[in-house]
């Protein structure tokens, strides 16, 4: 009965699921946040326009284990399978910046896929780069009014 | 002949000056009334409904009745003075949340997460660039 059922609508899914769903993650501080743990989901924001599981069209950017870039998005052919309707292009750590945003830009934007989701899609990217960069280590902090005083003393014995 | 002073500008030039929200602490208590004077009347606010009350009818020199009016604006409100909103994180997976919103929140480490995971917290936060708001509990020792 429920195998032949292949016309459920994106808007019905969200409906239905828009309060409560594995992905969603609930505050109540900072008066009350809602985020989604959806990998389908550029901003990890809870809504209609970035819930992937809703959508049949839908662009996930994730880091890779090995310091790259995976772009994911779902073929809109057939909904019942999610699992096989997700296609996937990675990026190697060494790709350039530049290249990953044209791919990822040219995967959601062009032949009418999903191009409200472009501009989220690159930053997304972008901020996943700048993610996998080394950082520096902070810097210790100088000792400041009584100590600073006590080590000034001592530099001058 | 002078010396040519040295020019230190007062204030620095910012390039780009945005209007960002401002931080905006409203920190007024609203105590009920004549809870300073019985210890069986508690501070939690209870409108006054009394026919001559005083403080009903907003005389001089009563306390102030809480109304709509103190309310801080909708867009620095739960804000803290860095400018960020807590979102209160227990593991490294739920500041990943937060990749993408590392402007508007700042993640806020549970009380009850042991040291260990603090420090994969933490760095997990660099790494992503997201603020965390008590970042030295359990993490340093003590000298």
């Amino acid at each position: 009965m429920a195998a032949e059922r292949t016309n459920i609508s994106n808007d019905l899914i969200w409906q239905i699921t828009r309060n409560q769903n594995a992905y969603l993650v609930k505050r109540n501080s900072g008066g009350g946040s809602q985020f989604s743990r959806d990998s389908l989901n550029l901003l990890n924001k809870h809504s209609f326009k970035y819930a992937g599981y809703a959508n049949n069209k839908a662009v996930g950017v994730q880091a890779t284990a090995n310091g790259g870039v995976a772009v994911t998005s779902k073929k809109p052919g057939n909904p019942q399978q999610p699992a096989k309707n997700q296609v996937t292009v990675s990026f190697g750590p060494n790709t350039g910046t530049r290249k990953i945003y044209k791919g990822v830009a040219d995967k959601t934007a062009k032949n009418g896929y999903r191009g409200d989701l472009r501009e989220e899609a690159v930053a997304r990217v972008s901020a996943i780069r700048r993610s996998q960069k080394a950082k520096k280590d902070t810097p210790a902090q100088k000792p400041r009014g009584a100590q600073a005083r006590k080590a000034a003393e001592k530099d001058s014995e | 002949m002078v010396a040519a002073k040295k020019h230190v500008p007062i204030v620095k030039k910012r390039m780009f000056p945005i209007a960002y929200p401002v931080y905006d602490p409203c920190t007024n208590r609203f105590n009920r009334h004549q809870s300073d004077r019985f210890k069986c009347v508690p501070s939690a606010w209870r409108k006054p409904k009394g026919i001559d009350n005083a403080v009903r009818r907003r005389f001089k020199g009563q306390a102030a009745m809480p109304s709509i009016g103190y309310g801080s604006n909708k867009k620095t409100r739960h804000m803290m003075p860095s400018g960020h909103k807590a979102f209160l994180v227990q593991n490294p997976k739920d500041v990943e949340l937060l990749l993408m919103h590392n402007r508007t929140y700042a993640a806020e480490i549970g009380h009850a997460v042991s040291s260990r995971k603090r420090v994969d917290i933490l760095a997990k936060a660099k790494a992503l660039g997201v603020k965390v708001t008590n970042p030295k509990g359990r993490v340093t020792t003590e000298a």
